[in-house]
């Protein structure tokens, strides 16, 4: 269960603050794994943020007592001086892993993000969708209660795609996933429920079918 | 997953850290490592001419080399971890991503770094004073590790106030090089307070780095004595530092993991 209490988040620029959300409460439910719909600019890379606990609400909290990944965002999270192979084995270490587990998440990345000698390359020398494979193939390797992905999972060639796809509807059997995609198909066939970031509000569907229906409506309310 | 004690994921973080330093360290380039290892000799080398030119008549009851070497120690142990750190959490910004690596464990990463050189650089000048039969007989070698035990502190401190400034105010990087530049020819790196006028004395007490060079020298020639250190000027300006940047830090955290 994740609880958002009176959450309000906002950024100050030079306009003045600009809220993301406000005062924003909400449960959501365990064992679920959840869509996050809303147009660009919304806020749901923030909401991810601040349950991967990197960003943290201007007011208002947010409890829970899952386990949840680091943020999967395009290009984040690694060091680009670092080979590929070094910023698995500090991951490795930075969740206090043996030198052996150590050793077989490396063989498990390597494997399934199929970079052959890059992964002995530095990371600056990736394209974006080399470092997303390195990424979700890493996380892969963690067992987490949530993971958190942030459209790493629209990158790479169709087949890449239905491999990580694949991978992680099998991942998904033991843990829950909280997922930001603009890919509606990919929502239907991995998550159950969905979430609506709009105006500053959050609203909860149980049916991510529902989530996909008033997104659209929102989007020709714009249109 | 299992759960970890906050401790238990403090030195899993430092372990993984400490190896990334290392190995960016080493990864620099040859020339890199190198100079590393080499500058505090050049640096040395460089004051003991001067020295011999200018001043050949002044005689010490101590050898001057072994003097040179062992404020150069550490007065560069103060001065890296000092600009190491400052920018620390811009360096790491990437790691932030992880919620285990908090900025501050940047610092203390950099930190044992600087402490695991300058350790190496300590035994090769040993090795090399021992080769060439250089006088290193020490007075007390429990004080001189208290010196340094002391001085790490005070760097510590001095680093974490200057790392949070270095994110909001942008010119505190540039005036870093030229203050250490000042600390450097005004903290006793290159003689003893002992033999200087009073005046000066007076002048150079105020900086607090004097002290520390003082208390670590002191103790080490049995020439020299601590007459002109303070035990509690030293203590006031550690916690007084200590205190400001864990407060600032604090208060400022989020700000930066969140950069």
């Amino acid at each position: 269960m994740i609880e958002l209490k009176n959450v309000t988040k906002y950024f100050r620029t030079n306009q003045g603050k600009k809220y993301i959300l406000k005062e924003v409460s909400l449960i959501i439910p365990s064992d679920k794994n959840i869509g996050i719909l809303g147009r660009n600019g919304t806020g749901k890379s923030t909401i991810m943020r601040m349950l991967g606990q990197i960003e943290f609400p201007s007011n208002g909290t947010i409890t829970s007592n899952k386990t949840f990944s680091w943020p999967l965002a395009l290009g984040g999270g690694f060091v680009g001086k670092m080979t590929g192979k070094a910023n698995v084995k500090f991951v490795c270490r930075l969740y206090g892993k043996s030198q052996k587990e150590t050793q077989t998440i490396s063989d498990f990345v390597q494997d399934f993000s199929e970079l052959g000698d890059y992964f002995y390359m530095p990371i600056r020398t990736y394209s974006s969708g080399m470092r997303a494979r390195l990424g979700f193939g890493l996380s892969l390797a963690f067992d987490f209660d949530y993971l958190l992905i942030d459209e790493t999972l629209s990158v790479g060639d169709a087949r890449f795609k239905k491999k990580s796809k694949d991978a992680l509807i099998k991942k998904i059997e033991k843990c829950s996933v909280l997922l930001v995609s603009h890919d509606m198909s990919t929502l239907q066939d991995i998550c159950d429920a969905g979430l609506v970031v709009n105006n500053g509000k959050i609203e909860y569907f149980p049916d991510i079918n529902d989530a996909i229906k008033k997104y659209t409506e929102i989007n020709k309310q714009a249109g | 997953m299992v759960k970890r004690s906050s401790f238990q994921i403090f030195l899993a973080v430092q372990n993984a850290l400490f190896l990334r330093e290392l190995s960016m360290r080493f990864s620099e380039g040859r020339m890199g490592l190198f100079w590393t290892f080499v500058e505090p000799f050049f640096q040395i080398l460089i004051f003991i001419v001067i020295k011999v030119a200018l001043f050949s008549s002044a005689q010490n009851d101590f050898d001057f080399s072994v003097f040179l070497a062992l404020n150069f120690i550490a007065f560069n142990l103060f001065k890296n971890i000092v600009t190491k750190s400052s920018n620390a959490f811009e360096a790491n910004k990437a790691l932030f991503t992880f919620k285990q690596v908090k900025p501050i464990d940047t610092i203390i990463a950099r930190l044992i770094v600087e402490v695991f050189i300058t350790a190496i650089i300590t035994c090769i000048f040993i090795v090399i004073g021992l080769y060439f039969d250089f006088d290193m007989d020490i007075q007390d070698l429990s004080m001189v590790s208290l010196g340094f035990i002391f001085l790490l502190f005070f760097s510590f401190s001095f680093a974490l106030v200057i790392s949070i400034m270095n994110v909001f105010i942008s010119s505190v990087g540039k005036l870093l090089s030229f203050l250490m530049t000042g600390l450097m020819f005004g903290s006793a790196v290159f003689y003893p307070i002992k033999g200087l006028p009073t005046e000066i004395q007076n002048f150079l007490l105020y900086n607090p780095l004097t002290h520390f060079l003082e208390m670590i020298h002191c103790f080490y020639f049995v020439a020299l004595d601590d007459e002109y250190i303070s035990y509690h000027y030293m203590l006031v300006w550690t916690l007084s530092l200590c205190y400001i940047g864990l407060w600032l830090y604090s208060k400022f955290e989020k700000k930066i993991i969140s950069l």
